[in-house]
């Protein structure tokens, strides 16, 4: 295997840099993109993508640009199609980006509610250019996992990760930015379903805590009760990757609203028709919130700061993580 | 490269970009089928609902041990009750008992016979404690050891959370949820005197997880005793979750087997040795909804059935009473003569003859009695069906980050059908009502408050009221003080109100059918009564964990069970017991006051030794209590476990037992200081698809034959081999 290229970048400051970098191998689409309007396509008219709409024209709305919002229920449409060329297709939602993977490869598209893996995948078999598939990931970055932890358990000494078939890709980029953050962590691949509760019992009996990478072998509606009340019997917190499953019995989680979803890609067009050219890289979710199970953290005999306090604690620690790396 | 662009495997993160370029000979990524948005952002159902938090040991009103299922592992145990050995405070004796119940004797702080009946026994919110005398029937549960996934055990009464019966201590049995248990496993295990087997699967069905457990255990007993043990079990666990807010529990268990039942030595006339079978099976249904993130609701009900067939014939009744005439007519005659000759009213010269004639007259009376019998021996049906059904209805809430609130009530009935302890061929009904309410209250980072009280009235003592309160003062981070008091009482068993137990022997008219008069209760007894104060200490000093506890107790209207002299003779018979006809009642009084420590040492990550020492001391306050009491508790009690992990394959554990003399209630017989050590060392194992563990556990392995709780219970060392497979 030959890595060509591995090179961290930073998204604020150096995603221009990447793109000149990716233009100078050549991988940019040829023409710059010109689009008039932008098409939401829903794969469901779920509550959460319809608040996704409606959060999405009220940041454009705000920013007093003229784009036209057309919105696409892809339940109702047998097949998409769009203008193409002329606009800016924001998938909701992993069918939505399937239908909008197989438009015309000119036709720009930003996937939503899109896990990392299920994008990659269908950059691959689409074989389009990141210049014009892009996404706002499900995934919220390690660091701001990391970090959220040490804010929390600032004296804690070893966190454990379980890692399925899925998830199994990002163990070494877990464990670097672990290392980064000074944080020993512990991977266990669970590559059978059964081997789950023993995997994980071992996790929490040797380490502090168990943070939660999404794999849907691993944590599904039906883990959800054995992982929560196991780790909770060995009195270890879990980290969480969403509100749900904070509600269910994680400690903590830092996930993104789908207000802050919207604003970010309602940024990221705004921005793209402005400068009239490729997508920004596929990005982790840039605004985020925190959320806490304050009768577990009671339980576990943990104190808790307030949301409030803990999230802009996080927000120092991205600055300060930003300017370390300059 | 080109096209051979194939895969991006990172992603831009806030302050990152992570870009993996691969020729064509890159693996390519997995991604689950059906990867879907909401595996990440959507809806799960709620786990830790605010009645499934605890409060950590820290807020806790009350000493609480836990025992999880790796202390059980390494504790190397087979009969349950053995585990609360490692609970400070606790009396463990095994104990071949010989009328009803051949089980182990587990009480808190004494003043307990062999039906302990001052503890509340829970196994997974289901109540097992036993109306007729009280106590837990150990061996007859049907639950495999192998299931449980921990043991809450309350130090002290807590009547507030539990109800009454919750009088020295809970013992809360929590099993595995069917979700954590997939797959199947085996166990099987052999030793000295014992034999068990197990087999479990875990499986699932859509929304539906569940597990299945059937079981056989062979027990030989102690050497010289009749308390073999033979035990069938069958244990059904299943969880449904119906959406994100509700959810259903099903339970089902049945156990049967045989009991060696009566002893010779303690009667080798009546209740002679022989089997008795057991019987029972429960159901529970429990839903739980989720109303709120901090308010949850659940409602439960269940029915426990259990049968004991045991019928007895005794031996040659004839010869026996015989000799009991002869001796009375002797004794009787021999004593009139001795008295006419002091007082010389008869002649010296007849004297002799006088005396021969007493044995000819005693042996002639001796035969008619024995001829009036009806028959050679007589035959009692102890046969005893009790059925209970509860229904319980439970809110937790949470207000704000303070207040945490339980607040429910129950119902119950129990079904009591035993013609013989109870002296009447019909269904007795015992009928009990509670509501509860707990109330916590984080009134500062340092400060926790807790209040509690229930009501309960049942049939046989009315309506009582059972409060507590504590507080919680965190002096540091890690230092925790508690003071507490907390009350309960004992309702009393069927024994203590409603026994009326005889045996008749039918005897030919014109004589009098013969009375063997047991227990005759007069009822009306009250419960008995607990005010507990503690003053304790919990506290954690890098890898040692520390629980102190003082306590001082006062026990009031303490019920007993004493001869009556009031005890009228049916017309019609002749009563064989004049002076041992005893009654149930509420006499005496006593204190209790010691200390108990807990400390659990994490020594390495691979070594870790849990240490208990108690203090006890009892005495007695209020006259009228009988024998032994200030004895019911050894004095000092010490128990030890000590696990070592070798490497990933190996594991040992030793453990250490140590209880100074005490003279148990009701059939206990002073035993002296008892000292026990028992030794496990484990091997695992992976072959393919199985994973295992070969252990083997030697009991008492300096051989020490000491007796527990009677003399009789000799015990001395035994080993035995197990082995657990997982597929």
């Amino acid at each position: 295997m030959m890595r060509l290229l591995h090179t961290l970048y930073s998204l604020f400051s150096r995603t221009y840099q990447a793109i000149a970098v990716l233009a100078l191998l050549g991988f940019l689409p040829s023409a710059a993109l010109a689009y008039t309007g932008v098409t939401l396509v829903m794969s469901a008219p779920t509550i959460v993508n319809t608040e996704f709409v409606d959060a999405f024209k009220e940041e454009i709305a705000a920013q007093r640009i003229p784009l036209k919002i057309k919105v696409i229920d892809l339940q109702e449409v047998g097949q998409l199609q769009v203008a193409e060329n002329s606009e800016l297709v924001i998938a909701l939602g992993v069918k939505a980006l399937e239908a909008a993977s197989k438009l015309k490869t000119s036709t720009p598209v930003i996937g939503v509610y899109t896990p990392l893996p299920v994008y990659n995948k269908l950059l691959q078999q689409s074989k389009r250019d990141v210049g014009n598939f892009s996404a706002v990931v499900l995934e919220q970055p390690y660091t701001r996992q990391f970090n959220l932890i040490k804010t929390i358990l600032p004296d804690a000494g070893a966190i454990g990760v379980l890692l399925g078939l899925t998830s199994s890709q990002y163990a070494e980029q877990i464990k670097d930015e672990a290392d980064t953050k000074a944080i020993n962590l512990h991977i266990e691949n669970v590559n059978q379903g059964r081997e789950l509760m023993d995997k994980l019992k071992q996790i929490l009996y040797k380490y502090d805590a168990l943070l939660a990478i999404p794999d849907p072998d691993i944590y599904n509606r039906e883990t959800v009760q054995p992982i929560l009340l196991t780790s909770y019997r060995h009195q270890k917190p879990v980290f969480g990757f969403s509100k749900a499953y904070v509600q269910a019995g994680a400690l903590a989680a830092v996930y993104s609203t789908t207000k802050q979803l919207a604003k970010q890609t309602a940024e990221i067009a705004v921005d793209a028709q402005a400068v009239r050219t490729a997508l920004p890289f596929p990005q982790a979710p840039k605004y985020f919130s925190v959320a806490l199970n304050s009768q577990v953290a009671r339980s576990l005999n943990i104190k808790l700061n307030d949301e409030e306090l803990i999230h802009s604690k996080l927000l120092q620690l991205e600055v300060a993580d930003e300017e370390s790396r300059h | 490269m080109g096209k051979s662009v194939i895969a991006l495997l990172g992603v831009c993160f806030a302050q990152s970009a992570l870009l993996a370029y691969a020729d064509e000979g890159f693996p390519q990524a997995v991604v689950a089928e059906n990867l879907s948005e909401l595996d990440y952002i959507g809806e799960v159902p709620k786990v830790l609902t605010v009645s499934r938090l605890s409060q950590p040991l820290s807020d806790a009103p009350s000493a609480v041990t836990i025992i999880d299922r790796e202390t059980i592992r390494a504790a190397g145990i087979v009969d349950l009750p053995e585990i609360f050995r490692l609970v400070p405070g606790m009396y463990v004796g095994t104990n071949a008992g010989y009328i009803y119940n051949t089980n182990h004797v587990v009480s808190y702080h004494g003043m307990e016979s062999a039906y302990a009946g001052a503890m509340q026994i829970l196994i997974n919110g289901r109540s097992v404690y036993n109306p007729l005398f009280g106590g837990v029937n150990w061996s007859e549960l049907p639950i495999a050891v192998a299931d449980i996934e921990r043991i809450e055990v309350i130090r002290g009464p807590n009547a507030a959370s539990y109800g009454a019966n919750a009088f020295s201590s809970v013992i809360n049995i929590i099993t595995q949820t069917p979700s954590e248990t997939l797959g199947n496993r085996v166990i099987a295990t052999h030793g000295d005197g014992r034999n068990e087997a197990f087999y479990s699967h875990g499986g699932k069905v859509d929304g539906l997880n569940y597990r299945v457990t059937a079981g056989y255990k062979e027990d030989e007993g102690l050497d010289n005793r009749n308390d073999f043990k033979r035990t069938r079990m069958l244990n059904a666990q299943a969880d449904f979750q119906i959406n994100n807010e509700n959810s259903i529990e099903l339970e089902f268990g049945l156990a049967q087997g045989a009991r060696g039942d009566g002893n010779i030595n303690e009667d080798p006339v009546l209740f002679l040795p022989h089997t008795r079978q057991m019987s029972n099976h429960y159901e529970l249904i429990r839903w739980r909804h989720q109303i709120s993130d901090t308010s949850d609701f659940s409602l439960q009900a269940y029915h426990n059935y259990d049968r004991s067939d045991d019928q007895v014939t005794s031996a040659n009744l004839r010869p026996v009473f015989r000799q009991l005439v002869f001796d009375n007519v002797f004794t009787t005659l021999t004593n009139q003569l001795n008295a006419r000759i002091r007082a010389g009213t008869v002649s010296i010269a007849s004297i002799p003859t006088r005396r021969a004639a007493i044995p000819v007259t005693a042996n002639a009376q001796a035969d008619a009695a024995a001829a009036s019998l009806v028959n050679d021996t007589v035959t009692v049906n102890k046969q005893v069906e009790i059925e209970r059904y509860d229904i319980e209805a439970q809110h937790n809430f949470a207000i704000g980050k303070q207040f945490r609130v339980v607040w429910g009530g129950s119902a119950r009935q129990d079904q009591m059908y035993s013609p013989f302890y109870l002296g009447e061929d019909k269904i007795d009904y015992f009928n009990l009502q509670r509501v509860f309410g707990h109330v916590e209250w984080q009134a500062h980072e340092k400060l926790t408050l807790n209040a509690g009280a229930m009501i309960e009235h049942n049939d046989f003592t009315g309506t009582d009221t059972s409060p507590r309160a504590s507080i919680n003062i965190k002096l540091w981070p890690n230092h925790t003080v508690r003071l507490g008091i907390s009350t309960a009482l004992r309702t009393p068993s069927y024994l203590d109100e409603q026994f009326n137990t005889r045996v008749i022997i039918p005897r030919t008219p014109p004589n009098l059918n013969l009375l063997q008069q047991f227990q005759a209760n007069k009822g009306n007894v009250n419960p008995e009564r607990i005010i507990s104060r503690e003053l304790a200490y919990l506290g954690n000093v890098g890898r040692l964990n520390m629980d102190v506890r003082l306590f001082h107790d006062t026990i009031n209207d303490n019920i007993r069970t004493r001869s009556r002299d009031d005890f009228v003779t049916p017309a019609g018979f002749l009563l064989l017991n004049p002076d041992d006809v005893v009654s149930g009642l509420n006499r005496g009084g006593a204190e209790t006051a010691g200390v108990e420590t807990q400390l659990k040492w994490r020594a390495t990550d691979q070594t870790q030794l849990l240490f208990n020492y108690s203090r006890v001391n009892i005495w007695e306050t209020v006259n009228g209590l009988q024998r032994n009491f200030e004895k019911s508790m050894p004095a000092h009690t010490i128990s030890a476990l000590l696990t070592h992990r070798f490497n990933s394959f190996w594991d040992g554990s030793v453990a250490y037992y140590q209880t100074s003399s005490t003279t148990q209630l009701g059939d206990g017989d002073p035993v002296d200081l008892n000292r026990r050590c028992d030794v496990r060392l484990a091997r695992a194992f992976k072959a393919g698809r199985v994973s295992g563990e070969v252990s083997t556990v030697v009991e008492n392995v300096f051989n020490t034959q000491n007796q527990e709780f009677a003399d009789y219970n000799t015990l001395g060392r035994r080993a035995r081999v197990n082995l657990k497979l997982d597929f």
